[in-house]
């Protein structure tokens, strides 16, 4: 196994990744990959976007959550993908920059990211998560 | 035939199962029951969870679950509802017959397409200002009579009327309210359709006619729900409620389960933005079926003679609700939570429209694209036994990335152009996502909820045009 990386995991009716990487930023960073190539997102490639958001603080379940939902929301409203990410742990939330490009087209609509059986876990590579999305 | 078994694992409740022999084989080989064993831990359950013959595993709730809980001492689960709240459908009759209008069958799918906005991050031809929305909001259906999208009979012939009062807008985010101003009105991607179908087979003549259903007829489904507005509200929320557990010491096995008590400040507050998105859900099909009229008019008009599209019916298949039924022999009310069931109310129910006082409410079951669905009625026996609930469409039975392995989009349009459909898609990998294969057998999904008693058959529709997303 890679020391980071994702997966597609089957699921009957939606779509599930599973996650993992040698720390939280990192599991962050491999999870909006994944997420994005769920999307099947075509690219302009020589744009460049920026942008700064903020998570709340509290457990590494809510964060990667709420993380992803907005990554999701940026998408679907400002037409933005993300390649890089900056992570700075403030007084009682993550401060998130993010850069990248613009999203021309998807082919997969994902309505959101659910806390279904959501642990994220450590092994001996370190955290390992599988996330469900409905779609 | 149908059949009901009940499990119990140890928890508060237990979780009863309509389904074939066959159909529960299928299910074992998901989480599905799983996680129906997993809702019946919520708190105040009047009864069993129930789940329909068109399960599959969801999330958190399985799909095709339905659960009551006591509205004193039982909870309200965002989980159990949906992220697309008040998904449904809506069923349109018409006096068409299909060798009049044969030959236009491409104009019809291509019009159909250009005046349905569909597909991922397609806009609405309508802003609406915040205020506007709220408005909507409120009203449900009913917003779109002033604005000439609607008639009478289209809000009449919508379950509830296609309102649930007590829709609180201050309880739905900003983002929530972004999101949903310039989604009304279109259809979206994913399962979501709109259908010319061919009525080919009636089992109830009476019940068939009083719906305006003729074997050799076309008619009109459109399935969608509440768009990114719905989507937003379900996620604040059970974000929102994941530490509302712990405040209330509610136990449970999945996050995904997170509830809050029905007579809570966080439990209202969240039953007043779901009936936003539930009267979003029902007014973005009645705009939607507004442009359907507008594409058959614009290819039909002049050609036959009625190319007007009558509703049926309208119905949710997503939502939650505060229903009367009988519990142990008492009649009670009760929050009932659909989560891929649809309500399937009998003969005489509250909420009937006086046309459907005698055969019950129409219950609309989509098969896969390409196959048949279902017009049924609720009954009496699912008012006792199902808290008037039935089936909400055939239910998968392969992943999506299976189905992609196995079905090519291009393939796939061939092979329903050779069975008589027209379809026009938004996208060729999502259309093999949605193949038949990727779905159970509907036609056996109805034998177990008639066999079961909870569901009458009256016609069955063949799909002629399909418009996907």
């Amino acid at each position: 196994m890679a020391f980071h990386g994702y997966e597609e995991v089957e699921h009957t009716a939606d779509v599930a990744l599973r996650v993992w990487s040698e720390d939280f930023p990192g599991l962050l960073s491999q999870a909006a990959k994944g997420l994005y190539e769920l999307t099947d997102i075509d690219s302009d490639t020589n744009s460049t976007v920026n942008r700064c958001f903020f998570i709340p603080s509290g457990n590494y379940e809510n964060e990667i959550v709420d993380f992803l939902n907005e990554l999701l929301f940026f998408l679907e409203e400002k037409s933005e993908i993300y390649r890089k990410f900056s992570f700075f742990e403030r007084q009682d939330k993550l401060e998130v920059h993010a850069e990248g490009c613009k999203a021309l087209s998807q082919d997969r609509y994902i309505k959101a990211v659910t806390f279904h059986d959501l642990n994220i876990e450590e092994s001996d590579l370190g955290l390992e998560v599988v996330i469900t999305f409905d779609v | 035939m149908g059949d009901t078994r009940r499990f119990s694992f140890g928890h508060a409740s237990s979780s009863s199962i309509f389904a074939s022999q066959a159909l529960l084989q299928e299910s074992l080989k998901d989480k599905s029951i799983e996680q129906a064993v997993n809702a019946s831990s919520l708190p105040g359950l009047v009864e069993a969870v129930m789940v329909m013959p068109d399960m599959h595993q969801g999330y958190g709730f399985p799909i095709g679950g339905v659960a009551a809980t006591d509205p004193e001492t039982g909870v309200i689960s965002p989980g159990g509802i949906g992220y697309d709240i008040n998904c449904g459908v809506r069923l349109m009759s018409s006096r068409i017959m299909l060798d009049e209008v044969e030959g236009w069958l491409p104009d019809l799918a291509d019009a159909l397409n250009r005046y349905c906005p569909s597909g991922v991050g397609v806009a609405s031809d309508l802003k609406l200002s915040k205020e506007e929305l709220a408005d909507a909001c409120v009203k449900g259906s009913r917003w779109a009579i002033g604005k000439g999208f609607a008639s009478e009979e289209d809000i009449e012939y919508t379950e509830g009327k296609g309102c649930l009062a007590g829709a609180d807008p201050d309880k739905v985010s900003q983002r929530a309210m972004e999101r949903g101003r310039n989604q009304l009105g279109t259809l979206g991607g994913g399962n979501h359709f709109i259908e010319v179908d061919l009525i080919t087979d009636v089992f109830d003549e009476n019940a068939a006619r009083v719906m305006g259903l003729y074997r050799g007829d076309l008619a009109v489904q459109i399935h969608t729900g509440s768009r990114g507005f719905g989507h937003q509200i379900c996620t604040d929320y059970v974000r929102r409620l994941q530490s509302a557990v712990n405040k209330f010491g509610i136990k449970l096995p999945d996050k995904q389960l997170v509830c809050a008590p029905i007579s809570s400040a966080e439990g209202q507050d969240y039953i007043g933005a779901m009936r936003c998105g539930a009267n979003y859900a029902f007014l973005n099909r009645q705009l939607l079926a507004d442009k359907v009229r507008q594409a058959f008019e614009s290819v039909l008009a002049g050609k036959v003679d009625y190319w007007q599209l009558k509703q049926v019916y309208d119905i949710a298949h997503n939502i939650g609700k505060f229903e009367e039924h009988l519990v142990q022999g008492e009649s009670k009310t009760v929050c009932v939570h659909r989560k891929g069931a649809t309500r399937a109310f009998g003969p005489y129910s509250e909420d009937l429209p006086d046309k459907y006082q005698e055969i019950g409410q129409p219950v609309l079951v989509p098969g896969s694209m390409g196959t048949s669905s279902w017009v049924l009625t609720g009954t009496e026996t699912s008012m006792k036994r199902s808290f008037g609930s039935s089936c909400h469409g055939a239910g998968r039975v392969m992943s999506r990335s299976q189905a992609k392995r196995r079905v090519w989009g291009e393939d796939l349009i061939k092979q329903l152009a050779q069975d008589g459909i027209e379809v026009r898609a938004g996208s060729l990998p999502g259309l093999a996502e949605e193949s038949p294969q990727a779905y159970k057998n509907v036609d056996m999904v109805v034998e177990s909820v008639v066999g079961a008693g909870i569901a009458k058959k009256v016609a069955v529709l063949r799909p002629i045009v399909v418009i996907k997303g």
